[in-house]
């Protein structure tokens, strides 16, 4: 069989899903994300010959990051803002009767909590939380160090706990904690 | 331990990326520590609300199955291919379809036409594979499928289920072939997409006729006033037995 279609097949296929979800939670578009899948995907056809038979997974989430991060800087006034950013309240927990509505506006309120991230932090996020990566590999994805995963992921973590209100940990706790 | 020293640890255990040492230590400090254990158990309670609400992005059919055309062109075996146990249903649709088009009846009056728009139905068919646009309608129900088509089309086109026999719905779309609308239904085989086209047709019932285009085949057949026309590079024993099976209903 042809050794690159092989290629294509067992290296590149299997990650189609995350890639998109990566790319679409990086650039807000069904449009956008589908250009640059696309275009992740003709970069690491060609670039076969340099993959070492490393993770296959983290080598085309890191092509699809860069690739985002490079149309985020291309398209800078289109996607620098993330969607309402400015006007968004958490809900109190009063009871409402209809309860699938209120989970469906609880799931709405998760992702609209996580589009409002920082897109550094909100690709630790993605990778960690939806995309079940450990630590190593997520670090291999964007090209940092171990360390700054984890801090990321937990001033990523924070946020989300002040933006969606759900647990309010005492004052006292807080001083306590000192968190940075 | 500190709370401060704690701070990462809180989220390396929600991550199950702790040793043994560190797990021991941080649960240690958790059973001490009631703050540290309160965002521990908001931690965890958001992690859990992630997961529930799924907020993974799937891509649309139309992209994988972009991806599977411009990768798998040069590809020389094609049962090979999907012999890899690996590929989920879903991709399988992405690279495979077929597409059912009915055609309407001025299109067909005349013979002399026939091969202007079997040509028409396979330009429309390749622009289908290639765009984004595949179906306006994605769904494997035949239920979803073809109530859609109520109010867009003055004719209700037959969506039998034929996942029995290995043609899979994948969705429908609406067409406009010859100025006339037509409703595509969009099957696949394997590999290969099927596009059936139907439109109402005023003339006498007739058997399926086959075309080789460019690769492709066309089966052309009309019945019960409506014309139908199925297009795709199945082979054309497939082909048939697909259009037997859709007369048949």
């Amino acid at each position: 069989m042809d050794a690159k279609v092989r290629f294509f097949e067992l290296t590149m296929w299997p990650h189609m899903r995350a890639a998109y979800n990566l790319a679409r939670w990086l650039v807000h578009n069904d449009q956008d994300a589908e250009d640059i899948v696309q275009e992740s995907f003709l970069k690491a056809f060609k670039a076969q010959a340099s993959f070492r038979g490393s993770e296959a997974k983290t080598w085309m989430l890191a092509i699809v990051r860069n690739t985002a991060m490079d149309f985020r800087r291309r398209n800078k006034s289109g996607i620098a803002v993330p969607l309402g950013d400015e006007g968004y309240e958490p809900k109190d927990d009063s009871p409402d009767p209809e309860r699938a509505l209120v989970d469906q506006s609880r799931r709405e309120q998760v992702r609209q909590a996580i589009s409002h991230l920082e897109p550094e932090f909100r690709e630790v996020i993605v990778l960690r939380e939806i995309e079940g990566l450990p630590y190593k590999e997520i670090a291999s994805v964007l090209g940092i160090p171990m360390g700054t995963v984890m801090s990321r992921l937990s001033r990523a973590r924070n946020q989300l706990l002040v933006e969606l209100g759900g647990t309010k940990l005492d004052g006292a706790g807080e001083v306590q904690h000192d968190l940075p | 331990m500190t709370c401060r020293e704690a701070g990462p640890l809180l989220h390396a255990r929600l991550d199950n990326e702790l040793d043994m040492a560190g797990l021991v230590s941080i649960d240690l400090h958790l059973s001490e520590c009631r703050a540290c254990a309160a965002k521990y158990a908001a931690l965890e309670k958001l992690h859990e609300e992630i997961a529930a609400a799924d907020l993974a992005y799937a891509p649309g059919i139309a992209l994988e199955r972009k991806l599977a055309t411009q990768f798998l062109r040069e590809k020389k075996s094609p049962s090979r291919f999907w012999s890899w146990n690996w590929l989920n249903a879903s991709v399988m649709a992405a690279a495979i379809g077929v597409v059912v088009l009915i055609l309407s009846v001025p299109m067909l009056r005349i013979g002399r036409d026939a091969d202007a728009l079997g040509a028409e139905i396979l330009d429309n068919h390749l622009r289908a594979l290639q765009t984004v646009h595949q179906v306006d309608v994605p769904s494997s129900d035949q239920h979803t499928v073809k109530p859609w088509f109520q109010g867009k089309t003055s004719f209700s086109p037959p969506v039998p289920d034929l996942t029995e026999h290995d043609f899979i719905l994948i969705g429908g779309r609406l067409e406009v072939i010859h100025q006339q609308p037509a409703a595509a239904i969009v099957y696949r085989r394997r590999q290969h997409v099927i596009d059936l086209y139907v439109s109402p047709s005023a003339g006498a019932d007739s058997k399926p006729e086959l075309r080789d285009l460019g690769g492709y085949h066309l089966l052309h057949w009309s019945q019960n006033n409506m014309s139908y026309w199925a297009v795709s590079d199945v082979d054309s024993n497939d082909l048939r037995t697909f259009a037997d099976l859709i007369r048949a209903r």
